[in-house]
């Protein structure tokens, strides 16, 4: 058993007077939002802490495309799939590589590279925006899907790279030179030593640009206009654009929304904490 | 198998050379072993016979193939490290097959190539686990039979018993000496511990601050040490070094520069009165009523022997006796050194100085006469 010293005590309560709050600061949108989806259309916005007749109406209503804002919503619902999937696998190729190439190939002037991909972070993503429609406005890809792609993998690899390079700075490097010296070729090295190494990290990352493509608005917003080439995002930002928005359909949307995100979380989470090189070598 | 030569080689890094121009013949099946102090190069050497490595200068060549400008993977060599670097997302069978994998043999070439390997080195039982779940000593193993499966020209290993606990160390020397009498391929194998050295070698090569200081068989290291570095750094314990003369009068004899007086069996022809090095190894100092006297500091005992620390006229002076002396600290005691097996060295240049024992060259029959 768990001794609990006076000192422990106070340790433990202080940790609980911020954590309680922080927790329910962030639940109670979700709770709101949760409220909206359930609620009759009426009822929404009466104020009382759960609806007296809660009812799933809304997401029929969703799923059957029933309202005017909702008509492509299958279709958008699987945009945002297709880019955020294309996004994370783009991504994942370019980083894997690239933080190969720095980290373990050992190429001149990688680290150099890496740390100006880095410095694009300085200036916030969204001042980018505008160049960035010019940009694919020259190379005729606005209202074209992979626009958006190869924006967000432009956005998201910088710190990719960073984040793999880091992983793999942590192999011990006898590992390539035992494989080196049993014959393996760069790409037999890196296809049959590295890859299977890194998987961790590479769960890690590959989810991180999946998830950043998944959320992101501003340059969706920008760069698609036509409603069949749009995610889902920007159809629900298009929700506000009426002066009588359906508030309980939005906050249906946007919980359907909400939930690959949060089942990829809960699916990976176990993949990314696994060290897979214990037993590599002897420290 | 096969001979190595290594003529000249230099390595620099950067500007800095760390290997000044070493050569080392290396005959088919031999077992050589590198031994010399941390930082002395021993790693850098191996790993440009590995093909790791470039060299900046000279040659190295594996059977008669010159492979200065060869990969490793053409150079036909496995290497063991330190570290065992065995893949960690592997089974051991995956580990050990893994370079004839790499050069595309059938599942069951490599079968039949692991197998024996593994029956060899008693990991046949653990062919299916994950090196995580091995012990150092069974890692050791694994990564000895990842060497031994691919049957190359040269084995090279570097400090591989390093990360072992003592007991282990001493039980994986011996089974590292009987594959090598089993299999016969030409070793180099690096280590700082001269006692590895000594024990496992057919041909030692001492290493300091990248040059070679002397290389031969290890009794010969030790009965006839070119200078005071390899004096010092082989044996254990280690040779007693004293400086002083050789004495004026032409007598046998070494005086100390503390006054003591120390017998020599010849003195070298024209050396009266020149500076030098007297070196004794500690097993060579008996106990004799016209001994020198001594002060004793410290008594040692290991079971099988006694070493005791003891002062000579002040000085440090170390011997080990394989009798039961009931010594105590602040005993006075008198230690012969025994003449014939005293070594001189120039106190400049820390050369042997020949000619202290002219016994020297047929050390071999003095040695089978001792145990008749
Ligand atoms: N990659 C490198 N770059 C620069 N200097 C190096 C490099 N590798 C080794 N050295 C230097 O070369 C010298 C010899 O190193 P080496 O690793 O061969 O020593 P060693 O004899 O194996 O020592 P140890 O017993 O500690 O392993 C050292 O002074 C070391 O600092
Ligand atoms: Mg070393």
């Amino acid at each position: 058993m768990k001794l609990l010293t006076l000192r422990g005590v106070a340790t433990e309560a202080k940790l609980l007077l911020i954590g309680i709050p922080v927790l329910l600061w962030t639940l109670l949108p979700i709770y709101h939002m949760v409220l909206f989806a359930i609620s009759p259309k009426d009822t929404a916005l009466s104020g009382a802490l759960w609806p007296e007749h809660p009812t799933l109406h809304n997401f029929a209503v969703v799923f059957g495309e029933e309202h005017y804002y909702l008509s492509h919503f299958w279709r958008q619902l699987w945009n945002s799939f297709f880019i955020a999937v294309t996004t994370g696998v783009l991504t994942l190729f370019v980083a894997t590589f690239a933080a190969f190439a720095i980290s373990r190939l050992r190429v001149r002037g990688g680290r150099a590279v890496m740390n100006l991909a880095l410095f694009t972070y300085l200036i916030p993503a969204a001042f980018l925006a505008v160049p960035m429609y010019r940009t694919m406005g020259v190379y005729g890809l606005l209202n074209n899907q992979w626009s958006l792609i190869l924006a967000m993998v432009a956005l998201a690899s910088p710190y990719a790279i960073w984040v793999l390079k880091q992983a793999s700075d942590k192999l011990p490097y006898e590992l390539d030179e035992a494989a080196i010296v049993d014959g393996a070729s760069q790409m037999q090295l890196f296809r049959l030593v590295y890859l299977p190494l890194m998987a961790p990290s590479l769960v890690a990352v590959g989810t991180y640009a999946l998830i950043l493509a998944w959320n992101e608005y501003l340059y969706a917003f920008l760069l698609l206009s036509r409603d069949t080439a749009i995610p889902l995002s920007v159809a629900l930002g298009n929700f506000l654009a009426a002066d009588d928005s359906p508030w309980e359909l939005l906050m249906t949307t946007g919980l359907i929304y909400a939930l690959p995100p949060a089942a990829i979380y809960f699916v990976f989470k176990r993949y990314m904490a696994v060290g897979l090189t214990v037993g590599a070598i002897k420290g | 198998m096969a001979v190595v030569a290594i003529r000249e080689v230099r390595k620099k890094f950067g500007s800095a050379e760390v290997i000044h121009g070493v050569s080392i013949d290396i005959a088919d099946g031999e077992f050589v072993v590198l031994v010399g102090p941390s930082g002395c190069g021993k790693s850098t050497l191996l790993r440009t016979i590995a093909g790791l490595e470039e060299i900046s200068g000279g040659e190295i060549a594996i059977g008669d193939r010159v492979v200065n400008d060869l990969p490793p993977k053409q150079r036909d060599i496995a290497m063991v490290f330190q570290n065992y670097a065995l893949y960690p997302h592997m089974t051991v069978a995956e580990n050990m097959g893994f370079s004839l994998r790499l050069r595309g043999a059938s599942k069951k070439e490599i079968e039949t190539r692991v197998r024996p390997a593994a029956e060899i080195l008693g990991l046949l039982p653990l062919l299916d686990r994950y090196p995580r779940q091995l012990s150092g000593g069974q890692r050791q193993r694994v990564a000895m039979g990842r060497a031994i499966v691919r049957n190359p020209q040269v084995f090279l290993f570097d400090e591989p018993l390093s990360n072992l606990d003592a007991k282990l160390r001493v039980q994986m020397r011996t089974e590292i000496k009987e594959l090598h009498q089993r299999l016969k391929t030409t070793t180099i194998y690096v280590t700082h511990d001269q006692v590895e050295a000594m024990t496992m070698a057919d041909k030692i090569v001492v290493m300091r601050d990248g040059v070679v200081e002397q290389v031969g068989a290890p009794l010969d290291l030790y009965d006839r040490p070119e200078n005071l570095f390899v004096a010092s750094f082989i044996g254990s314990p280690a040779m007693n070094v004293l400086e002083g003369r050789i004495a004026q009068d032409g007598s046998a004899t070494f005086v100390t520069s503390a006054g003591a007086v120390l017998p020599l069996a010849h003195a070298p022809q024209g050396s009266a009165g020149r500076a030098a090095v007297y070196g004794i190894r500690p097993e060579h100092i008996g106990l004799a009523n016209d001994g020198v006297s001594a002060e004793v500091v410290v008594v040692e005992p290991t079971g099988a022997e006694i070493q005791v620390f003891a002062r000579i006229k002040g000085e440090e002076i170390n011997a080990v006796f394989r009798e039961r002396h009931r010594f105590a600290s602040g005993d006075a005691i008198r230690l012969a050194p025994d003449p014939a097996q005293v070594h001189l060295f120039d106190s400049q240049t820390g050369r042997r100085i020949e000619g202290a024992d002219p016994d020297q060259t047929l050390g071999e029959e003095r040695r089978l006469e001792k145990t008749t």
